[in-house]
């Protein structure tokens, strides 16, 4: 034993190990394994910075025989081995690993301690560790040991333990040593220090040998075929087979063993150097579109495969390629161009293909500008930015509360806005309306009417026309609007004619459509050579529009397309007017007698004095509904008057100027003629006129009948007079007559039964026969030199429309009208009966 | 190397080009037409077509300008555009407004260009 010491300490060179152990323990104690603390760092260099752990703190006593006290005779209870070189510098090697503390040491100790080691050999301690560790099942006791470099050690420390003879103190579990030796440091375990005594060592050691439990490697369960099966018989046969197979086995010369020794060829390395591998990070975000996107794409390129399976991979490819060249393309063009502006090509072909791409590349800008798509997207930036101007205006119109923009003009600008404000207000009071120019101010003036209302609800404004916008463009500029009508399926779309109402005045027309969301801008205009001088909308396919004209011609449109020559044209038809068309209506008229076609029909009168009826039946085809004849005015006799000579007659029929269709009963009609005459006709009777009511001494320009009470009807005429007829009665009911000028249109309100407007030349007046019968309820002036033409009454909204002799369409709001809610007819019967009785 | 196939080819396109000039023309005209009405119109500001890459095929600002805004605003609309397409993917931007304390600025994208006019509505 000290033999061994000392022969390992001789082999030391160089390096001083003090150990501090205490030397008779080292005779008696031989340590193995576990317990060893010696390390063994290499075998050639044989240099021992041994350090002894303390293990030997554990109650781990072995004994053993003279053979394995060779072995680890260097124990100690508590080593502190410290290293010395030659200078005396501490070269202790520490530990490379710091096991953890906590749950392995614990076990470990278990470990060491479930193991009766006191009667193990050094060896077959070893080894038994050794078993249990390459068994390395039981998860307990591998635990300390389960790293391997604790294995390794202890299989090498085995080895190395078979090696090793005398000479060497094996420690295995060099690793494992420190984590004890840890362990030792953290916990504090009972140190039993056990003196080996010469009793002990002559002692019985009982070694209880445990069996662990089976481990299964590999269970291949026997497979259990019922008799009943299809596969017993075969199963039985192979089973047979078996087993006599198994029987023949033994001696049979076809199964012989024999051994092969594989020669293992001399290897060689061979390196190869590949080229290195360019990596790159790509990311994408996976957002739901892309996914739907891609998943659409398959699709689409699958679909066409349901259908032609020969084909799916030429479309696929196809389609690929196609949306690749056009992306190759759009890149190349643009590398290209800018190849071509460096590179001078010299040869044609290059020159060609070139070119080609150049024109390509300007094609391209070409045909995005060209696309529908861009044309479509100019049409609503359009719109958007006359929204953002008129925003104020419309929502005026539709009746919605205005927005007040947020001003940011300096000061200066609002003090100029505050006394605009003040301006507009005083004469809002008055009743009276200023025409403006700039919109600015009108915005101000919406605002300030807005603030009037909302400062003073109680002060009740006097009904008042309010100007939101008008329709012009340069085009119709210098043109007389001469009728307006609105598109009966949508109520926003407007169609006004542009015409010269006197004979020496004609000139080319135009008959535009309005939308309200660009009133800068028409949406459809139609070039006519002759003035347009009646218009009116279909009712049963409202994208029809019918144009009359001052030659006599009509015109029929169709406003769903951007073409602008007409659908249909009356100037081939036999019958067509020679007298300019002063009014158009599509009728609705059953003809259950003709049973032909029930529906539209589209009726003319014109200064031929004829009304006729128009047929869409392979062009235009016309009957007469009836000839206008000339009828000797009745003349009251007066005292004084003479007679006067009958006139010379340039023609029989006196030209017809406006008619309109008993809205009870489509089939009675009123029509008026140049002479101041308004007749009742029937459209079954084209002959003879059903009553005819002369009051008016000139010509008579509109009728209309009462939209609520349909006895009443309004006509007014160039006598400067406005007469209110019933239809009962041959003399006028009421006449108003508040000015001097012709008046040119009429209309009744269609939203109250008492309400109507009137244009004359100068003014607008609005009348309203509920408050008085004398005077308009609201007179609104023309600009100088400026005459209104026409009134329209808009439908869905309390909004008027006046058109004037220089193609401006203006847009006024009906503001602070008094709504009645009597009931309509009655009061107005009341009223007439009070007119009547004064 | 052989030159004649693309030479036809080129010659084809030309020809082409030649028949489709007359509607072609046409329709570029009313373009025109409307772009000078916008870029006339009340309190626009500027009017600037770019194409996909960023290249303005129109404008009427400065160069510098119209670069700027050409390029902020194709990603603002991507971005505008990936946000309603995320919400439901069937869904597509159609107009982007921006309304700030000067300007308003309204754009019309498509997969092929963009559409930016820039409107001071309360002038």
């Amino acid at each position: 034993m000290s033999s061994s010491a000392h022969a390992g300490k001789s082999k030391r060179h160089s390096v001083v190990v003090s150990v501090t152990s205490k030397p008779e323990f080292n005779m008696k104690r031989t340590s193995i394994s576990g317990t060893s603390s010696q390390r063994q760092i290499s075998h050639a260099s044989g240099f021992h910075p041994s350090r002894i752990g303390s293990l030997s703190r554990r109650s781990i006593l072995i004994t053993s025989d003279g053979k394995t006290m060779d072995k680890g005779s260097l124990i100690g209870s508590k080593h502190t081995i410290q290293v010395f070189d030659e200078q005396g510098k501490d070269v202790t090697p520490r530990p490379l690993y710091r096991p953890e503390p906590s749950a392995s040491l614990h076990r470990q100790s278990k470990i060491l301690s479930t193991q009766d080691f006191s009667g193990a050999t050094g060896s077959d301690f070893l080894s038994s560790l050794s078993m249990h560790q390459t068994s390395g099942v039981n998860a307990s006791l591998v635990g300390p040991f389960s790293r391997t470099y604790g294995s390794s050690s202890i299989s090498k420390s085995t080895t190395s333990t078979t090696e090793s003879i005398a000479d060497e103190i094996v420690e295995p579990g060099s690793r494992r040593d420190t984590a004890i030796s840890l362990s030792d440091v953290l916990v504090r375990r009972e140190e039993i220090k056990e003196q080996l005594t010469k009793e002990d060592i002559d002692k019985r050691v009982d070694i209880y040998l445990t069996e662990t439990e089976t481990i299964w490697l590999l269970d291949m369960p026997t497979v259990m075929v019922s008799i009943e099966s299809e596969d017993a018989e075969k199963v039985k046969e192979r089973n047979k087979d078996y087993i006599e197979l198994c029987k023949n086995r033994v001696g049979n010369d076809c199964f012989v063993e024999r051994m092969m020794q594989t020669l293992n060829g001399a290897p060689k390395n061979k390196e190869v150097q590949c080229d290195k591998i360019l990596m790159e990070d790509k990311g994408i975000m996976a957002t739901s579109w892309d996914l739907y996107d891609s998943f659409n794409a398959l699709e689409t390129t699958l679909a066409p495969s349901v259908t032609e399976r020969s084909s799916r991979p030429t479309s696929l490819s196809s389609s690929k390629s196609n949306v690749t060249k056009d992306r190759e393309r759009t890149m190349s063009i643009t590398s290209t161009d800018r190849e071509s502006i460096t590179s001078s090509s010299i040869i044609d072909l290059e020159s060609v293909i070139l070119a080609r791409i150049h024109e390509e590349e300007e094609d391209h800008s070409e045909a995005i500008l060209k696309s529908e798509k861009f044309q479509q997207d100019l049409f609503f930036m359009e719109r958007v930015l006359m929204e953002n101007v008129f925003q104020p205006k419309l929502a005026a119109y539709r009746q919605l509360p205005v927005l007040i923009e947020p001003v940011l003009t300096s000061d200066a600008g609002k003090e100029e806005a505050v006394t605009e404000e003040a301006e507009e207000e005083e004469e809002e009071e008055e009743g009276e309306e200023e025409e403006e120019e700039e919109e600015q101010k009108e915005i101000v003036v919406g605002s300030s009417i807005l603030l009037d209302l909302s400062e003073a609800p109680e002060e009740i404004l006097p009904p008042s026309l309010e100007r939101l916008w008008s329709y012009t463009c340069e085009l119709t500029n210098g043109h007389n609007v001469s009728c307006m009508a609105w598109n009966k399926l949508n109520p926003d779309l407007l169609a006004v004619g542009y015409g010269q109402f006197g004979f020496q005045e004609q000139k080319k027309g135009l008959a535009c459509c309005w939308s309200l969301k660009n009133p800068m801008w028409p949406e459809r205009i139609y070039q006519c050579d002759h003035g347009v001088t009646a218009l009116d909308f279909s009712l049963a396919n409202p994208n029809l529009l019918a144009v009359g004209m001052y030659s006599g011609t009509i015109a029929i449109y169709n406003v769903q397309t951007h073409n602008t020559t007409a659908l249909l044209d009356s100037s081939e038809s036999f019958d067509k007017h020679i007298g300019p068309v002063w009014q158009l209506k599509w009728i609705e008229q059953d003809r259950g007698t003709t049973g032909d076609d029930k529906g539209e029909i589209l009726i003319s009168i014109s200064g031929d004095g004829r009304i006729t009826k128009w047929l869409i039946r392979k062009g235009l085809g016309c009957t007469d509904l009836m000839k206008l004849k000339r009828t000797a005015s009745e003349r009251k006799k007066l005292t004084g008057e003479k007679e006067k000579k009958s006139e010379a007659l340039i023609s029989r029929q006196p030209p017809g100027m406006c008619f309109d269709f008993d809205p009870r009963n489509t089939n009675i009609y009123l029509a008026g003629t140049e002479e101041g005459h308004i007749h009742k006709c029937s459209c079954s009777y084209n002959e003879q006129f059903l009553e005819t009511y002369q009051a008016h001494k000139g010509p008579v320009y509109k009728i209309a009948w009462n939209p609520f009470s349909t006895d009443m009807f309004l006509s007014c005429s160039a006598d400067w007079s406005i007469i209110l007829w019933r239809q009962d009665s041959l003399r006028p009911i009421l006449t108003f007559s508040s000015t001097t000028n012709v008046v040119h249109d009429i209309m009744w309100s269609p939203k109250s039964a008492f309400v109507f407007a009137a244009v004359n030349e100068g003014r607008v007046e609005i009348w309203d026969l509920s408050v008085s019968t004398l005077d308009p309820l609201i007179v609104t002036f023309a600009n100088p030199g400026v005459k209104f033409t026409t009134v329209l009454f808009a439908r869905n909204t309390d909004c008027i429309l006046i058109g004037d002799s220089d193609g401006i369409v203006s847009v006024y709001e009906l503001r602070n009208m008094t709504a009645s809610d009597s009931n309509k007819v009655d009061a107005l019967h009341d009223i007439i009966g009070s007119a009547l009785a004064s | 190397f052989r030159p004649c196939p693309i030479a036809t080819v080129a010659r084809r396109e030309s020809r082409s080009h030649a028949g489709d000039s007359s509607c072609a023309s046409l329709a570029m005209a009313e373009v025109e037409e409307t772009l000078k009405r916008i870029q006339a119109h009340k309190g626009v500001i500027g009017t600037i077509v770019v194409n996909a890459e960023g290249i303005p095929i129109r404008t009427t600002l400065d160069n510098s300008t119209t670069v700027q805004y050409a390029g902020l605003l194709h990603q603002l609309t991507m971005k505008a555009r990936s946000t309603v397409r995320d919400i439901d993917p069937q869904n597509d931007l159609t107009f982007l407004r921006i309304r700030s304390k000067k300007h308003e600025i309204m754009v019309a994208p498509d997969k092929e260009y963009l559409l930016i006019v820039i409107q001071n509505p309360c002038e």
